[in-house]
Formats: C-alpha cells, sequence, structure tokens
C-alpha cells in the first residue's frame, strides 16, 4: 500500500512538473526529460556518433550563450550549451568543451582539436570556407555605450564616424565598422577607430575604462553588460545584421553535418528550442529554422 | 576586498594553478634537455652541427611565443601529431626556452676558466670528464641566477597556453570574469597567486646559490653533497686542518739551499748520458695564421735530466712544452715521450681527443701553468686525489692518501681542505706541482712556474722544484726567467730564439760563457733586471 501510495504521490508530481515545464518555467529539467520521439529513428539512421564523446570548441565570455557558470565554475551554461546537449541527446553524444579565443574556434575545429562549434558564431560566406554551418537562429545586435551615449551613437552609420569602437577579433561587425571609413571620410567626418579585443569581457572594459565608445555585439551580450553596469553602461539601439548564428562542423564530414541538422530539427520540432530560449531569457525572436551554409 | 579573498580562495582558479605548473615544468624540463641538446650542438667541432643550432635558435627565439603556441596546437594535427593542449603547450613552451637555456649553458660553459681546462686536458681528462667534473660544476654555479630568471619568465609565459585551450590561472581568470563581471577582483586575486608562485621560485633559486657557495663555513650535510660531482669527505678530519694551524706555519723545513759541487754536477752528468732518452723532438714545425713559432726545433731529453729552456717572450718555450703534453697540435715534425710516438695510433691515423686525452694519461707527462690552473670548486686535496679517481681509476682511499702524502711534500698538508682562492700564489702553485706529480709522471713540464708570483713568493716553489730535481731524478723541463736558479738546478740550458734553439749545453757552462752572441746579450739584460734579492 505505502509503495503504491508513494508512486501515486511521484506520478502526481510528475504531472504537476510536466504542467510546469508546459509552462515553459523550468525549461531545462523538460529539455533533459524528454528526448524528441524522433531522434530514436535518428540514431538508427546515424550511428557513428552514438555513445561518443566530443569535443565543442566555445568562447565562453558570452554569458547567456556561454560562460562558465559562476556558481560552479566548473561547468559551462547558456543556451548554447543546452542546445549542444540536446542535440547530442538526440544523437546519442556526449560533449565536453574547449574554451579558445573567438578567433580561433574555426581554427581549433579545423585541426581537429575539436568536433563541433557551437558558441554564437555568425555564418558567414568567408567563414564557411573554414568550416560548415548549420544555422539556427537569427542574428540581433546592440550597440552598448557609455551611460548617456555621450556620442549620441545610434548604429553602424554615420553617427560612429570619430568614434572608438571595440570588437573582438574574428567579429563581423570588424568588416562593418572598417566599411564605415570611406562614408565617414566622404561626409568630410572622420573615420570611426577599432580596437580589437579577445573577449567580451574586454571590449566592455574598454568602456567603462573610457578608452572605447562602443561595443556592438548580440544583442543579448549587451544586455547583460547593461544588467551588470547599469549605472556605467546603456544599450543605444538594437540593428539587425544579415547574419544567422550557425554551428560549425568540419567540412569534410557532410554526413555528421546532417546528423546534426537532423537532430536540431528533432529538438525544434519538440519545442525544446523554444523553451530554451525562454529560459536564458531571450528574444522568442531569434528563433529560426536551420538551414546548410557552405562555402559553395 | 571580500569579493577578493572569495577569488583567492576559490578552488576553481587554485586548480588552474596545477596546469600552470605542468605547462611551465615541461616548458622548463623539455626547454632544459633542448638547451643542452643545442648548446652541444653550437660547441661542437662539427660545422654542420653548430650551424643547424644557430638556425633553429633564430627562428625560435624570434617569434612570440603565443605563434608557437597556436602552431603546436592547431597546426601540428594537420601533419598527423595531434597533442593534448598541455603538451602542446609545453613543447611550445619547451621549443621556446631551449634557445635561451642554451645561451645561458653556453656562457657558463665559456665562462669556466680556460687554464682550468687545459690544466685538466693536461692532467689527461677525456672532453666528458672535464664536462663533467670541471665544467659543470663551476658553470652551473654561475648559471643559477640566471636559470631562476628563466623560470619565472617561464612561469608567466604558461599563461599563453590560455589562448590554445590550457585551463590555466590565466584563462580560468577570464572566463570568471566574463562571467561574473568582476573583473578586478578575479584579477588581481590570480596576479596574487602569480606573485606566490614566482616568489617560491626565488626563494628557491636563493637556497640553491646557498647550497652550492664554496664559501659556507659551516657544512652540515646538504643538498649539495647529494650531486654527482660532489665528493663527501668520510675520514675524520684532524681538526688541526684549517684556520687553527699556527699562523704561516713553517711550511718548507728551512734547508739550506740545495746547490751542488762542480764534482757532483759533472758525475749527474755522466749518469744521465748513459740514461735512455725520455722526450725527443725532431723537426718540429708550427705556425699560428702564418706566423712561425716552432722553425724545426730539435731537442732530446734523458731520463732524470733537468733542462732550462731560456729565451725572450715569444721565442717558443711554451709551445714546444704545449707540444710535448700534445695539448697543441704540431704542423710537422714528430715527438716521442718514452720512445711512444705522440698523436697517432699504430696505424698512423690521427687521434681524436678523446683518444688524445687516454695517451696523455697513459704516457705520463705532466704540467704545471705559469697560471696554476687549479679546480676553482675544488679543495686543495681534491685538486690532487680528484684526477687520480678520474683518469686514472684509483680508489677513493687511496686517492685521498697518495694527495695528502703529495701535499705534505709540498709542505701544504695544513691546507690540504682550502679553495684555492684562499691560497697565496706560492701554496696554489705548490698545490699544482703536487698535482701534476700525483700520477707519478715520467717527465713534468714547467711552464713559467714563477713568473706570476710576488717576488716573496717565489722562492718557496724554486725550492719544491729543486728538491725534486735534486732528490727525486725527475726529469724535467722547465721554461724559466730565473737565470741563478737554472744554473743551480737544470743539467742542461737550452737558448731558444725564433723556434729554434740557438744554443744549448750544460747549465753552467752556457749561462756563465755563452757562445751565441744573442744568448749573452739575453743573458746581461736578465742579469740586470734581476731584482737582487729574487733568488736566494
Amino acid at each position: 500500500m505505502q509503495t503504491r501510495l508513494f508512486t501515486k504521490a511521484r506520478r502526481a508530481w510528475l504531472v504537476a512538473l510536466g504542467a510546469i515545464i508546459a509552462a515553459g518555467l523550468l525549461a531545462p529539467v523538460g529539455a533533459q526529460a524528454a528526448t524528441p520521439a524522433g531522434c530514436a529513428a535518428l540514431k538508427e539512421k546515424y550511428p557513428d556518433w552514438k555513445g561518443k564523446t566530443l569535443v565543442n570548441a566555445i568562447n565562453p565570455h558570452t554569458p547567456g550563450y556561454e560562460s562558465i557558470d559562476p556558481k560552479d565554475p566548473s561547468k559551462y551554461v547558456g543556451f548554447d550549451i543546452d542546445l549542444g546537449e540536446a542535440i547530442g541527446d538526440c544523437l546519442g553524444f556526449k560533449l565536453t568543451y574547449k574554451p579558445v579565443t573567438f578567433a580561433a574556434l574555426l581554427t581549433t575545429l579545423a585541426s581537429g582539436q575539436a568536433d563541433i562549434v557551437i558558441s554564437d558564431i555568425y555564418a558567414t560566406k568567408e567563414r564557411a570556407k573554414a568550416a560548415d554551418f548549420i544555422t539556427y537562429s537569427k542574428v540581433f545586435d546592440g550597440v552598448l555605450v557609455a551611460k548617456g551615449n555621450p556620442k549620441g551613437i545610434n548604429g553602424i552609420n554615420l553617427s560612429m564616424c570619430g568614434a572608438a569602437a571595440a570588437e573582438n577579433t574574428g567579429y563581423v561587425e570588424v568588416p562593418l565598422i572598417q566599411d564605415l571609413g570611406p562614408q565617414c571620410k566622404a561626409a568630410g567626418k572622420p573615420e570611426p577607430t577599432l580596437q580589437l579585443y579577445d573577449n567580451n569581457a574586454n571590449c566592455i572594459q574598454a568602456i567603462l575604462a573610457g578608452r572605447a565608445d562602443t561595443y556592438v555585439n548580440d544583442v543579448n551580450t549587451v544586455d547583460q553588460a547593461v544588467k551588470a553596469y547599469p549605472d556605467k553602461l546603456e544599450k543605444a539601439i538594437a540593428v539587425t545584421i544579415p547574419y544567422s548564428v550557425g554551428i560549425a562542423v568540419p567540412k569534410d564530414k557532410p554526413k555528421f553535418r546532417d546528423a546534426v541538422m537532423a537532430a536540431l530539427i528533432e529538438v525544434q520540432k519538440a519545442g525544446i528550442h523554444q523553451e530554451l530560449l525562454k529560459k536564458w531569457e531571450l528574444d522568442p525572436a531569434n528563433f529560426k529554422e536551420p538551414d546548410i551554409l557552405t562555402a559553395d | 576586498m571580500s569579493l577578493f579573498l572569495h577569488y583567492l580562495s576559490m578552488p576553481y582558479l587554485l586548480m588552474g594553478i596545477e596546469l600552470t605548473l605542468q605547462v611551465t615544468a615541461l616548458g622548463l624540463i623539455g626547454g632544459l634537455l633542448l638547451g643542452i641538446i643545442l648548446a652541444g650542438m653550437q660547441l661542437s667541432r662539427f660545422w654542420l652541427l653548430a650551424a643547424i643550432a644557430r638556425g633553429y635558435t633564430v627562428i625560435f627565439r624570434g617569434t612570440p611565443l603565443i605563434l608557437q603556441m597556436v602552431f603546436a596546437y592547431d597546426a601540428l594535427p594537420h601533419i598527423g601529431i595531434k597533442l593534448p593542449a598541455v603538451l602542446a603547450a609545453g613543447l611550445a613552451l619547451a621549443c621556446n626556452e631551449a634557445p635561451f637555456i642554451a645561451e645561458m649553458l653556453r656562457s657558463g660553459v665559456l665562462g669556466v676558466d680556460r687554464g682550468q681546462l687545459l690544466a685538466g686536458q693536461a692532467l689527461g681528462m677525456t672532453p666528458g670528464v672535464l664536462m663533467r667534473r670541471i665544467i659543470a660544476p663551476q658553470a652551473i654555479r654561475t648559471m643559477i641566477p640566471a636559470f631562476g630568471n628563466e623560470a619565472v619568465s617561464a612561469l608567466k609565459n604558461s599563461s599563453l597556453a590560455s589562448v590554445i585551450a590550457v585551463q590555466e590561472l590565466t584563462l580560468r581568470s577570464t572566463q570568471l570574469a566574463s562571467s561574473t563581471f568582476d573583473f578586478f577582483s578575479i584579477f588581481f586575486a590570480s596576479g596574487l597567486i602569480y606573485l606566490v608562485l614566482t616568489g617560491a621560485i626565488s626563494v628557491i633559486q636563493l637556497a640553491l646559490e646557498w647550497l652550492l657557495d664554496l664559501d659556507r663555513t659551516t657544512k652540515p650535510r646538504g643538498l649539495a653533497d647529494y650531486l654527482p660531482w660532489r665528493r663527501v669527505d668520510l675520514t675524520p678530519k684532524p681538526e688541526q686542518a684549517n684556520k687553527a694551524a699556527p699562523p704561516e706555519a713553517p711550511e718548507l723545513k728551512e734547508t739550506p739551499p740545495l746547490a751542488l759541487s762542480i764534482e757532483d754536477r759533472a758525475r749527474r752528468a755522466a749518469t744521465v748520458a748513459r740514461n735512455n732518452v725520455a722526450v725527443e723532438v725532431k723537426h718540429l714545425r708550427k705556425a699560428y695564421d702564418g706566423n712561425k713559432v716552432l722553425d724545426g726545433l730539435d731537442i732530446t731529453v734523458r731520463i732524470g735530466e733537468v733542462v732550462a729552456l731560456l729565451g725572450p717572450s715569444g721565442s717558443g718555450k711554451s709551445t714546444l712544452l704545449r707540444c710535448i703534453n700534445h695539448l697543441e697540435n704540431w704542423d710537422a715534425g714528430e715527438i716521442r715521450v718514452g720512445g711512444r710516438k705522440l698523436g697517432f695510433d699504430e696505424q698512423g691515423r690521427k687521434l681524436s681527443p678523446r683518444a688524445i686525452a687516454n695517451e696523455r694519461a697513459n704516457v705520463g707527462v705532466g704540467m704545471v701553468f705559469q697560471q696554476f690552473n687549479l679546480f676553482g670548486h675544488l679543495t686543495a686535496k681534491e685538486n690532487v686525489a680528484g684526477p687520480l679517481r678520474w683518469v686514472h681509476g684509483m680508489g677513493r682511499f687511496e686517492a685521498e692518501r697518495r694527495a695528502l702524502e703529495l701535499l705534505e711534500r709540498v709542505g701544504l698538508s695544513h691546507r690540504a681542505d682550502a679553495l684555492p682562492r684562499h691560497l697565496s700564489g706560492g701554496q696554489q702553485q705548490r698545490v699544482a706541482i703536487a698535482r701534476a706529480l700525483a700520477p707519478n709522471p715520467s717527465v713534468l713540464l714547467l711552464d713559467e712556474p714563477t713568473s706570476a708570483l710576488d717576488p716573496e713568493l717565489v722562492n718557496e716553489v724554486l725550492e719544491v722544484i729543486r728538491r725534486l730535481a735534486i732528490d727525486d731524478g725527475l726529469t724535467m723541463i722547465i721554461s724559466t726567467h730565473q737565470i741563478r736558479f737554472a744554473d743551480e738546478v737544470a743539467d742542461r740550458v737550452a737558448f731558444l730564439n725564433g723556434g729554434v734553439i740557438l744554443e744549448q749545453g750544460p747549465a753552467h757552462e752556457v749561462l756563465t760563457n755563452p757562445r751565441h752572441p744573442l744568448t749573452a746579450r739575453f743573458l746581461s739584460v736578465m742579469e740586470a733586471e734581476r731584482p737582487k734579492d729574487a733568488v736566494a
């Protein structure tokens, strides 16, 4: 009797939990609890990675997407981390992480020191020369400035002429800001200057220290920075950038690329992608159905 | 402040220390091994090896470590070498440290007094023994501060491993800063951790310097005693050994200067004339860069004979002596010692440096240098006993007994445990003579043995040599400027000029009645310059 009572109680609890998950309040548990139904078939179709442990190269300086857990620094947490594990769960592999600079993400993949890159990296034609991408998210950039926006910057446009912009080495914003040079000149204004760092924290510090006027990056990163220093920083504006965020996989492994893409579709179908966006307080508008981007 | 302490004690950061130390250790140990190879190649006789080492140094000293790290991590996998991150970082750091360590080693080796190397060679040490027993112990002592510097810089450089995903202190700090935004607390904490680590290296460096300090008076059995080249004195030593000895003890008994009467001389000359030939030099020629130093020189020395070489500077005296000991090669001519032709094996092939060393030890030619050339890191006793063990394979106790016996003979048994730098010039030269005598040489060469001495110290050395000649009947060739001494001690005097012997004959005869005008002029100049009291 007792056991049954217990079981009943547990079942009830599970039901309640399910309800909460459905409400999207405790998405991570949901993400881990339910492997999408179609995944069993995928494991049959792509058995090569079942039971394996793959290496995910990340640039863990983007709280919300990927960073170490401040409460337990031995773990990496964030949207990309959860999404990668959901895909791994679907195909039957586990992930370990290799923290590298942003500019080294694709080199690390190409050298074979990593198997996959899920690190908020924008998929561009340029980068597709080094890796194949499975895109999964739209890009919204935010413009981070000092409180009060003293230079009146409102996007990657002529308002940035003469300003100092902090960026990460290898970011797609770098060429966009560089392209402003001739435009500013034509308008009779000084060109913007670029300061290149190797992680978000250094870019944010550059604004705090008064070295840089702005830092244009993923809107969520910008929001996190404003949250951390509400008295000193603010988000000037959000701009759209014509890219998608992508998962990078080696060029010479099309089968792996297809498997990841298929798994991502399953994960999205099961609603896990949307749940994770909510869990990490990201804009649901980021959601994007996957495409493949290659160099050719 | 509390945040700073929080991060300072955070296990996540502290665990980074382990990887930092791993990378540093790999870099230093690997760098040392590679550095030894590089330094060896650079000092090698073979130009190709030296050139390869040079090329390596240019590349790895001339490119940034961060590139080397990325290369080891990201480029090597393309040729099939996929190292784990820590190993890749260690490899890059080792390759980068190697040229710097090689330069330290090279300067340490080159910094060892050339004279000591010459003395070691003259004692028959092979290049290997010379390196192990003479060069390395002295070079290592001088290199410790530089090595400490290098260790500190390697530790700091290990932070560059953060670019290739080694979870060491710096990478952990930056990741933590990114996720918590506590930028400064974290970097102060990791900075302090680095300071503690580099501070520890400095402490180790100072401790090593102290342990290896030869002048340390109290000598508890310490680390230095376990080093391979260190010999621990196992015999109980009488306490009178060091400073307790009466000041300037009667080192040499005050005997009247030994001088031979004319009859004695005649008798000696007759005996010597019947003896076998000890050293035979035929048509010896040698030039330095086209400057003729020896120009077809001939000389024969019989067993028991004492020959004094006189002549102006540059007349070839020293070169002749060095050739007889094969410390120098010659261009033409032949040298035989005890009937054995030097420098060639039975098939007439030229000998390697190692074989020449063995030949020297076997033939038995001892040499005493103008500058004494005692081994600076060894006590007087070890200067004598060491070569007996290393070159002649004598046992520890036997070598020590022989050393003490010889030091006694030169009147220095009370200074047996003193380092050369604590001995006067005269005492040093007497130790050098004891050292040269230790293996019982058949011929003793003395190259201006008193020229570097203060006038008041000349006599004690001449007295020792005099006894060797008259009491022991040792075969000796002495180059000297002490005319009176030559007269007293030598059986024969040979006057050198321009690389040939101008005049030779019974000592007293040549010195009092020179036939060649150049000899006469030289003698009169020497006589005029001689300090009145220099020779008793």
